[in-house]
């Protein structure tokens, strides 16, 4: 358990920093992140499932400017390793719960990084800014964004990894169901992602289209 | 140029990935823009301490933009710098690019690039293809995107300094993201076909879920953004009374 937590940690504060902070090469999709959090405990394809349910809840997320958005790098590593720890049905619900729950407290925790990051940004209205200052606030801020990723990744699979086993064994439906119920869920972000395209007047051919082809697709392949 | 300038052209060009890492409510970008643009800065004001930190100050003011568009501003102001342009022509540039550059990077990557790329990564997923080979497949094809219109902004922006409206207007990025939105679209209809057919364990989803799920795209489409978190909350809701249901029982 110390092992994964470690992993859980490491990996948080990376894909902390991928978020907003550094780089955005989107590791830190929850589809991404969770595949490689679950494939480095050893459960890839769990790990895979509750990222694709995760990132059909964070797909229609636009990450602009100063609003508030669910984080979901950190989250989709907790998410990964509560699945990991019971796998099966329960372990998919358990971990897209406590992901979606998590996602909240990463935008949370992003929203007070920001508010603390205005204290020590050097202020070029009232005081002197140098090279030292503004290098050392930037760095300062980096850190702090990696401590934020690794603590809410480590606390959110510490959780997961202590609980997720005990619940796993009053959970009841099968995991036909269980994939059911979240597939049922996560259908509605996809709706608000059509409109994010520019809406079903403008997109409904396109759309009915592939509705077509991927019915075609999910019968025969 | 010098080669100790283009040396350090590049080296803004490598801290722009950094650029958001400040980011802050009271200068958003500013501090990040100073942070990237500090190279050029040493090397147009060496020497000079003082009229390095006015510099400084200067460009850590108040700026926002889009971060991967950010780029463009930073060559542009890079390359501005480095004329020894007057500080008024500077700040007026900054302020003018601000607006168009997060709106055109929003609509441009955000609403557009990254869920189709997202999209295709899924709809591999769903068909069969493991979720190592989907996810590599999205971050390859992403990322390729996302570097080239990095670099490419900051070359234009280096290249044609505070007169980027015209090369802007001509590049066709609306256009751009026009086709990408269509292809998103349609990579959308596909995925719900998919999901609610065969669901993501790769088995047959019931068919009272999958009725339940066309009504959630149909209501998504219908209300937007606020059936995310609500449908969210019900499902948190109901595996809790999923899990009370079990436990008493």
């Amino acid at each position: 358990m110390a092992a994964d937590l470690v992993v859980a940690a490491l990996l948080g504060g990376l894909l902390g920093l991928d978020g907003t902070s550094f780089g955005q090469f989107m590791v830190s999709r929850p589809f991404v992140a969770a595949t490689l959090a679950g494939a480095l405990v050893g459960a890839p394809v769990y790990g895979a499932a509750v990222g694709a349910v995760l990132e059909l809840f964070q797909l229609c997320v636009l990450p602009v400017g100063g609003a508030r958005f669910p984080e979901s790098g950190p989250a989709a590593v907790a998410a990964a390793l509560t699945a990991a720890a019971a796998p099966g049905a329960a372990g998919l619900a358990l971990g897209v719960a406590l992901g979606l729950v998590w996602e909240g407290l990463g935008g949370a925790s992003i929203t007070y990084l920001r508010l603390l990051n205005s204290r020590f940004v050097p202020d070029p209205i009232t005081g002197p800014v140098t090279p030292r200052h503004v290098t050392q606030a930037h760095l300062t801020a980096l850190s702090l964004d990696f401590a934020r990723g690794a603590l809410l990744a480590s606390t959110g699979a510490t959780l997961g990894l202590l609980v997720a086993p005990h619940l796993a064994v009053v959970w009841p439906l099968d995991e036909r169901h269980t994939a059911g119920m979240l597939t049922a869920a996560a259908a509605a972000p996809m709706g608000v992602l059509l409109r994010t395209f520019g809406g079903w007047q403008r997109w409904r051919w396109l759309f009915l289209a592939g509705l077509a082809a991927g019915t075609v697709a999910a019968v025969t392949l | 140029m010098t080669r100790g300038a283009r040396m350090a052209c590049w080296s803004v060009f490598l801290r722009s990935f950094a650029i958001q890492g400040s980011w802050n409510y009271r200068t958003m970008l500013g501090a990040g823009f100073a942070f990237a643009l500090l190279p050029v800065l040493r090397e147009v004001y060496r020497g000079n301490e003082d009229a390095l930190n006015e510099a400084t100050r200067r460009h850590s003011n108040l700026f926002n933009s889009h971060p991967y568009l950010a780029t463009m501003a930073l060559g542009a102001v890079a390359a501005l710098e480095l004329d020894r342009a007057a500080a008024q022509l500077i700040e007026r540039f900054k302020a003018a690019m601000r607006g168009p550059l997060g709106a055109l990077g929003d609509r441009l990557v955000w609403a557009g690039w990254l869920p189709a790329s997202l999209l295709l990564a899924l709809v591999l997923y769903c068909v069969g293809t493991s979720g190592w080979l989907a996810a590599v497949v999205f971050l390859g094809l992403y990322n390729v995107g996302h570097l080239i219109l990095r670099l490419w902004g900051f070359r234009l922006g280096l290249q044609k300094r505070n007169l980027l409206g015209e090369p802007l207007r001509h590049a066709g990025l609306a256009r751009l993201g026009d086709r990408i939105a269509g292809g998103g679209a349609f990579l959308l209809g596909a995925l719900v076909a998919l999901l609610l057919i065969r669901g993501v364990v790769d088995q047959p989803v019931p068919y009272g879920f999958s009725l339940l799920g066309l009504l959630g795209v149909v209501l998504g489409v219908w209300r937007g953004e606020a059936v995310r978190r609500q449908t969210a909350v019900a499902l948190l809701v109901t595996a809790f009374a999923i899990l009370a249901y079990g436990w008493a029982r």
